[in-house]
């Protein structure tokens, strides 16, 4: 068995997992007017931005001069506080690796220097920093983690198929303990991907409306310690939750499209109700991918009606909240789903009013509380056709 | 740990894609930029989808395709991919459009194209694989989380095949950015004897090297993964030694088990510096090659360096580009790759027949 046994979280919700919280109980969204990220699109747009400047982030992780871009600062924030809650001190006590996931790496410096280096010929050495992997070697280096060391780039599911990992790397007995999770910063690069793709929301996203019109993109960083159940019962650890189940498939369908059926997640969900030895029914409630789009809430929906039938348990997309954070979405709403789970509690969906036509599905748009979760399922689908969900548990 | 390697399929630098070739005229060239041979696509991929694929993603492809053919599938039960650098190309388009049309009259292909996972995606949609799918990106270490991935999933899940690759391209934006980080190795500096090397820099390659591995020996089997394992944190030539001693107590082999090393210096003579010294002592005795020779420095080239070794132990020979005075009379029946990325990222692979 696989437990959770600290979280750390950062995004335009809050800096850390209290703040989050906070925001979560009183349905406040991190959602608005875009401040940091120098976009032409800024005034037009609203963003899920981490409200804090380089320099900021930089001073809030206490470090100085360190070189580490945005992406890179995010990471060790959030693996910072997941490592104060885990309580671990001594990083060589066990066999403990590091798995990031990020889908923009070093961009958010490279379109910025890449820039001089095209218009004025000026070069600073930005490449060095600009592979995706590079922030997951800095934040390991600067924890001391040598066990293991890795990073996953499948786009939107990244993060959940991070966690997936480590939780395939401790009942491997390869490693005992493992940070795991995602971090991505917002940039001009992803910002115009979407844009292209016309499935921005210049105003909040509605997941699960039936007028949805697109996503809003956000940032942030979250990681989970997952440790084995010899750790646990060895040091006598308090645990959050347990990884009950993690599945991985492929939609097949199209590049960035989902299929209507929602064959990949479908594929996703039932993989990961096999490990956790769950049938359907045992699912309290459901974070969604939920991201706002027309064809993603759809397909999630006929997904979800394949495999609960006629008894759909409870769901709701957070993404109304953090905006979509890419790579680090999946780890960002497993934080959020252990949130719920410790909380008895349901986070709405946000601005989400008028059914949709296509789908009975509906989903829980007020704070619920007092709703006994013993097993959460949580979707993450990405480009690529990647579909990965993780079920959580209480202990 | 065993995994057999069934079907391979490699492009690189050399003819690797007609083998009998590759033993008969690969060699060594001294140019910084080393490019691969490709094959023509047509062969391998719809002309439809051929027509919107950037150059990595047709490397990759293809490179699939001929190791399922070679192992007589035409689907697998998990697709698992790392590449150091990503989808450059299309990210590079996109990222040069924007910044010159200050964010305006932009088109998404290069765009959805541009993520890590765009070739995992790509064949699972031309084989129809709904099946676990995967893309890891560790800088010099992404090939080898692909094999630690691909042991568990063989673990895991008893006869199964998974299709396994290792890819990255050197297309000339990028080689430029390499150039002015001072990272490529100057023309006058490149010498044939890459161990011998006095400078700095490397020569840049480019490759996909894809295998498919199962947990099932079968007629099409050409070689064993006996062990894979990676390290980023090795303080100097001795402890990369104790490392290795540990590596071969743990897959069960003595110095004296291995036919040949190949070994993963870049050129770059600071940061082979420790692999030289431990080399010298640790294989006084072992035959021993530098694989970058022929395929370049790059993120996944220990993907290149083990279709080397598994194509060796095969065929029962070694390229003479590649080793000197190989005497061609031993069986050659265990080969050991170390590879080093930037001396920081470090890993091992065994290869053995079976």
């Amino acid at each position: 068995m696989v437990f959770v046994t600290g979280i750390g979280i950062i995004s335009a919700i809050g800096k850390n997992v209290s703040e989050t919280l906070s925001s979560l109980l009183e349905s406040r969204t991190g959602i608005g007017k875009i401040n940091h990220l120098q976009t032409i699109h800024k005034d037009n747009y609203v963003a899920g931005e981490v409200n804090y400047s380089l320099q900021e982030l930089e001073n809030l992780a206490e470090l100085k001069n360190s070189n580490y871009n945005r992406t890179t600062l995010l990471s060790l924030l959030a693996t910072k506080e997941a490592l104060t809650s885990a309580s671990i001190k001594d990083i060589s006590s066990h066999r403990t690796g590091f798995i990031s996931a990020s889908s923009v790496g070093g961009m958010c410096h490279s379109e910025l220097l890449y820039k001089d280096f095209l218009e004025h010929k000026l070069y600073k050495n930005f490449i060095d920093t600009h592979y995706t992997g590079s922030h997951a070697a800095d934040v390991a280096k600067h924890f001391g983690i040598t066990d293991y060391i890795t990073t996953i780039s499948t786009a939107c599911s990244s993060a959940a198929n991070a966690i997936m990992l480590g939780a395939r790397l401790i009942n491997n007995n390869i490693l005992d303990r493992v940070i795991v999770g995602g971090t991505d910063a917002l940039c001009k690069f992803t910002f115009n991907g979407f844009n292209t793709l016309m499935i921005l929301d210049k105003e909040w996203c509605k997941p699960f409306d039936n007028n949805r019109k697109g996503l809003n993109l956000g940032e942030g960083a979250a990681y989970l310690v997952l440790e084995s159940e010899s750790v646990v019962k060895a040091e006598n650890k308090k645990t959050l939750a347990i990884l009950s189940g993690y599945g991985n498939a492929n939609d097949a369908f199209h590049q960035t499209a989902s299929s209507p059926d929602g064959q990949g997640a479908y594929a996703a969900i039932q993989k990961a109700l096999e490990v956790a030895n769950l049938s359907p029914n045992k699912i309290d409630y459901v974070n969604a991918h939920g991201t706002g789009t027309a064809n993603n809430d759809s397909s999630e929906a006929a997904a979800m009606q394949n495999i609960f039938k006629e008894s759909i348990p409870p769901f709701s997309s957070t993404k109304a909240f953090t905006g979509h954070t890419l790579a680090a979405a999946a780890s960002i709403e497993a934080v959020i789903t252990i949130l719920s789970i410790q909380q008895n509690t349901i986070f709405p969906n946000l601005n989400c009013s008028t059914p949709m036509q296509d789908t009975p599905l509906f989903p829980i748009t007020s704070l619920q509380k007092n709703v006994e979760l013993n097993h959460v399922l949580s979707n993450s689908f990405g480009f690529g056709g990647n579909c990965s969900s993780l079920i959580f548990s209480k202990n | 740990m065993a995994m057999y390697i069934n079907g391979t399929g490699c492009i690189s630098h050399q003819n690797t894609i007609d083998v009998d070739a590759f033993f008969e005229r690969s060699h060594i060239d001294c140019l910084p930029l080393l490019v691969a041979q490709e094959p023509d696509y047509k062969d391998y991929v719809p002309a439809n989808m051929l027509r919107r694929m950037s150059h990595i993603i047709k490397m990759g492809v293809a490179a699939a395709k001929i190791s399922l053919q070679q192992a007589g599938l035409e689907n697998v039960d998990a697709i698992i991919t790392g590449t150091g650098l990503g989808c450059f190309e299309d990210t590079d388009k996109f990222l040069k459009t924007l910044i010159e049309n200050n964010e305006q009259l932009l088109t998404p292909t290069s765009f959805i194209q541009s993520t890590h996972n765009t070739v995992a995606g790509q064949i699972a949609l031309l084989i129809k694989c709904h099946n676990y799918n995967f893309t890891y990106t560790q800088q010099g270490l992404s090939f080898e989380s692909v094999l630690i991935d691909a042991n568990m999933f063989l673990n895991e899940n008893k006869s199964s095949n998974v299709l396994v690759g290792g890819l990255d391209e050197a297309i000339q934006p990028y080689y430029d950015l390499l150039v002015k980080a001072g990272h490529i190795k100057k023309q006058e500096d490149i010498i044939t004897e890459i161990e011998k090397n006095k400078t700095h820099g490397f020569c840049l390659g480019e490759g996909a090297s894809f295998f498919v591995l199962s947990n099932q020996k079968n007629k099409t089997t050409k070689a064993q993964i006996k062990g894979v394992k990676t390290f980023t944190s090795i303080k100097g030539a001795d402890d990369l030694q104790a490392k290795l001693n540990n590596f071969l107590l743990e897959i069960d082999l003595s110095i004296n088990n291995l036919s040949l090393v190949l070994s993963g210096n870049s050129g770059d003579f600071e940061d082979d510096k420790t692999l030289n010294q431990s080399n010298k002592i640790f294989f006084s005795k072992t035959d021993i090659a530098c694989f970058k020779t022929l395929c370049g420095e790059y993120f996944t080239a220990s993907a290149f360096a083990l279709w080397l070794a598994s194509t060796i132990i095969e065929k029962q020979k070694v390229p003479k580009a590649l080793i000197h005075g190989y005497n061609g009379k031993q069986e050659l029946k265990n080969i050991l790759i170390i590879n080093q990325y930037r001396n920081t990222e470090y890993s091992f692979m065994c290869v053995s027949s079976c």
